[in-house]
């Protein structure tokens, strides 16, 4: 079947095409080159004044494992105050914070986002997080797995051992659990938390293994690198959320010497010492510093206002900030040999100063970073608001009088301590295209998404053009997911099923040798067992994996 | 103006959803819209005219005849008025309710009085569990206002209670005042296992010596000046709570539950 969109306004940063008008053709779920003038068009789209971009990509979302359960059961009153009724083509669940498998796919869809990758697989949970990541329908899937606080690795780094030996287990580990990335929470911390350690700065040692954050984040950036992993080390660092940590940040961008590395949800690593609450905003520094580094990207984990939960594999942090639970529950605990996990529910407050500051120090971010193609559009659903809240956000970046309409109803000292209103710049629909589209997917390593020229993928979003760009990017006229129209005037109408992106970087098969020990030894499951095989996510006929090419297999 | 009447015409197989019959719903609306209105039942939408026949005009004294223990919800978050329930109540009867009354004929479902803010509720029957209580998940139950039951309450009696009164003529099941965060219950008959289980603070009101847990501290004997002033407050009641012969003010005193805060109390008639 030949499909044929007629005449839209293509923002296609991939092909850096920002506001041209041009026919795009569909076939077979890909976009191809135009046809020749006997082949017959099975179906027009007539997009004359519509905006066309290729599906947007969130590329860090809590989607799928053990804290998305966690948080879904303490969070009762959330999903009843928010029911969705089944349709004949949808099933039911519920929505708001941390909304049912089924219920993200579609708001994610009915969004325009057909990509969507949960950044904190935990190797012994895996299984896991792709089973319920195989319960979202139409969106694309992938994650990264988290190293760093595992006790495996901080042996191998007490024992010394050297950088091959690190790289082939990064290299095992991402193959064992179906990974696109590498993630590091906390590099350390959350282990040390089980050591009684309360804090972990960057040239901390750990009580019992004597290892560093800064060691940690060393061996796993070199190893991501060499076993030639797309994506930069996803790195949550140390001290999230504590005043003054934009030092540690400024610190760990330097320390890195120049490898590639990704920051995620920097917002909440942006924070100085300054006022009379002695809480500050360091955007302006942390932005010089990324405008500075061009090894280094970020995500900003946006801060919006509300009712939300926050769930992290920082355990150490979760436990710290359990005093803030509202409402008064919270849960932390421990994983394994793993890692660990805090889920604690936040409602954000545009009158609670820290709240607000939080909320101008993100848009800062956004604002004072130049390069819109190492800057992600997040709030760290569900950490800093839920994903339904993207469109506001874009709003809040496109639109300077909207913000600071917003910005003059909040706490007023808040107001003092942030130079957002000074800010001039306002995104252009094409540094969106980038930031949610064609930089997410070079940053990730998607071969054929995030672009709209011949041979990609027909993941394709239409707009109407709105001088509101939150309505305009609430409610897309027409989504196409692999050439199948999913969405139509905001409404989901298909859904098919989406792959799972993943990597296979190559390892010396002799490194499960020693594992296998370890596994005896200490863990609750075989070796083989804990190695997902492809047959467990493509068997029940509606998942597919998808392996994307190695960095230096990249044109 | 006459009462407005709801008078169930079949029994479905499947609960239904009373939660929009509530008098600020009903507030101003015609005959004709009120029948038309949609009710869940089951998984299927019914027009309220499928199930009930409908008389009377005043729209804040509503009764509902013929009820039977499938009738979910009815009066959830009232906000004003009074619902009279001839037979029956399923769960949920009157949840998150802030004001109004509510009396029930028969008996009452799971959930009864749950989260209430204020107002009055009297069930002349037996209720299920969690009365007063709090939804699963949910920290908070009542909050608020009084509930009487004439008969006998499941388990978890006042689960997390905030605030507010529940008198309770009959017994209890197990866990009587699970949790309570305040408030006060008080139980004529017998109370189950692990009376107060983890209660922070508040009062159970008890006729009987209920078999008291190793976490709470006897006392010895009291004479409570507060207890004829509570018991007054009762006299406009239609309870045996209001008969001047039921007052007394000499208690024995447990304090607990001293595995949680400790500071809640389980005064028995001595």
């Amino acid at each position: 079947m030949l499909t044929k969109l007629t005449g839209g306004t293509i923002y296609d940063p991939a092909k850096g095409i920002a506001g041209q008008q041009h026919d795009i053709y569909i076939q077979d779920g890909r976009i191809v080159n135009p046809p020749t003038a006997d082949q017959l068009i099975d179906k027009e789209y007539n997009l004359q004044g519509k905006v066309v971009m290729s599906g947007a990509i969130d590329m860090h979302t809590h989607i799928g494992g053990g804290k998305g359960n966690i948080a879904r059961m303490l969070m009762p009153e959330d999903h009843r105050a928010d029911p969705v009724a089944r349709t004949h083509i949808c099933r039911s669940g519920c929505g708001h914070a941390m909304p049912s498998t089924f219920v993200t796919g579609y708001r994610y869809a009915e969004m325009g986002y057909t990509s969507c990758f949960e950044p904190a697989i935990l190797p012994i949970n895996a299984r896991q997080a792709h089973m319920e990541m195989a319960d979202i329908p139409i969106v694309d899937k992938g994650g990264y797995v988290m190293l760093g606080s595992d006790d495996y690795l901080l042996r191998m780094l007490t024992a010394k051992k050297d950088q091959q030996a690190i790289n082939d287990y990064v290299a095992w580990t991402i193959q064992a659990a179906k990974a696109i990335g590498v993630k590091v929470v906390n590099p350390g911390g959350i282990n040390a938390f089980k050591f009684n350690q309360r804090k972990l700065d960057l040239d901390e040692q750990n009580n019992h293994y004597g290892v560093t954050p800064r060691e940690i984040l060393h061996v796993l950036a070199t190893a991501v690198k060499a076993i030639g992993v797309s994506h930069p080390l996803h790195v949550h660092g140390c001290n999230l959320g504590v005043p003054g940590n934009m030092h540690t940040t400024l610190d760990t961008i330097q320390g890195i010497a120049g490898l590639p590395m990704h920051l995620t949800h920097i917002q909440f690593h942006s924070y100085g010492t300054e006022g009379d609450f002695k809480f500050s905003s360091g955007a302006a520094q942390i932005a010089e510093a990324i405008n500075k580094n061009k090894n280094i990207t970020i995500d900003v984990g946006q801060v919006l206002f509300g009712q939300t939960v926050t769930a992290s594999g920082d355990n150490m942090r979760q436990h710290a900030n359990h005093k803030h639970a509202n409402p008064n529950k919270w849960v932390t605990m421990d994983i394994e040999c793993d890692a660990g996990c805090g889920v604690v529910p936040f409602k954000y407050k545009d009158q609670n100063f820290v709240n607000a500051l939080q909320w101008a120090i993100g848009l800062e971010t956004f604002l004072l970073v130049d390069d819109p193609w190492r800057i992600f559009l997040t709030t760290d659903h569900p950490n800093g608001a839920p994903f339904t809240s993207y469109p506001h956000l874009i709003r809040l970046l496109m639109d300077r009088s909207f913000r600071n309409d917003m910005l003059a109803t909040l706490h007023p000292e808040a107001q003092k301590m942030t130079t957002l209103a000074s800010i001039e710049r306002e995104y252009s629909l094409n540094e969106i295209a980038i930031m949610t589209r064609a930089g997410a997917a070079k940053l990730i390593g998607l071969k054929d998404r995030g672009g709209l020229s011949a041979g990609n993928w027909a993941d394709i979003t239409v707009y109407t053009e709105h001088s509101n760009r939150e309505l305009m990017f609430t409610k897309p006229d027409y989504v196409f997911k692999d050439g199948t129209l999913v969405v139509l005037d905001g409404k989901v109408v298909g859904t098919p099923w989406g792959t799972t992106h993943t990597i296979k970087p190559n390892y010396d098969a002799s490194v499960e040798k020693e594992l296998n020990n370890y596994f005896d030894r200490y863990l609750t499951m075989k070796l083989g067992n804990f190695k997902i095989s492809d047959d467990e996510l493509t068997e029940d006929g509606r998942g597919r994996i998808t392996v994307q090419p190695l960095a230096g297999d990249l044109t | 103006m006459s009462a407005l009447t709801f008078t169930l015409k079949i029994r479905p197989n499947q609960r239904v959803d009373m939660s929009p019959l509530v008098c600020q719903h009903l507030h101003e609306c015609e005959p004709t819209e009120i029948a038309a209105m949609p009710l869940r039942c089951g998984k299927q939408t019914v027009r309220v005219d499928e199930l009930f026949s409908i008389s009377g005009t005043d729209s804040a004294d509503i009764i509902i005849k013929n009820s039977f223990d499938k009738l979910d919800f009815i009066g959830k978050d009232l906000a004003f008025g009074s619902i009279t329930v001839e037979g029956d109540a399923g769960a949920y009867l009157g949840l998150s309710m802030t004001a109004g009354n509510i009396i029930v004929d028969g008996n009452t479902g799971l959930y009864a009085g749950a989260e209430m803010k204020k107002g009055y509720l009297e069930i002349n029957g037996n209720t299920g569990d969690f009365l007063g209580g709090a939804l699963p998940g949910n920290k908070m139950g009542m909050k608020g206002g009084l509930i009487l039951v004439k008969g006998n309450a499941g388990d978890r009696v006042g689960d997390h209670l905030r605030r507010g009164m529940i008198l309770i003529e009959g017994n209890t099941g197990d866990y009587c005042g699970s949790r309570m965060i305040a408030g006060t219950i008080a139980v004529m008959g017998t109370t189950g296992r692990h009376v107060g289980y983890a209660m922070r603070r508040g009062t159970l009101l008890l006729w009987n010596t209920p078999y008291i847990s190793a976490s709470f501290n006897d006392c010895g004997t009291h004479t409570l000046a507060f207890l004829p002033i509570m018991f007054k407050a009762f006299a406009s009641l239609n309870s045996r709570f209001a008969e001047p012969a039921t007052a007394f003010n000499r208690v024995q005193r447990y304090a607990g539950d001293m595995a949680e805060m400790g500071r809640g109390e389980i005064l028995v008639k001595h």
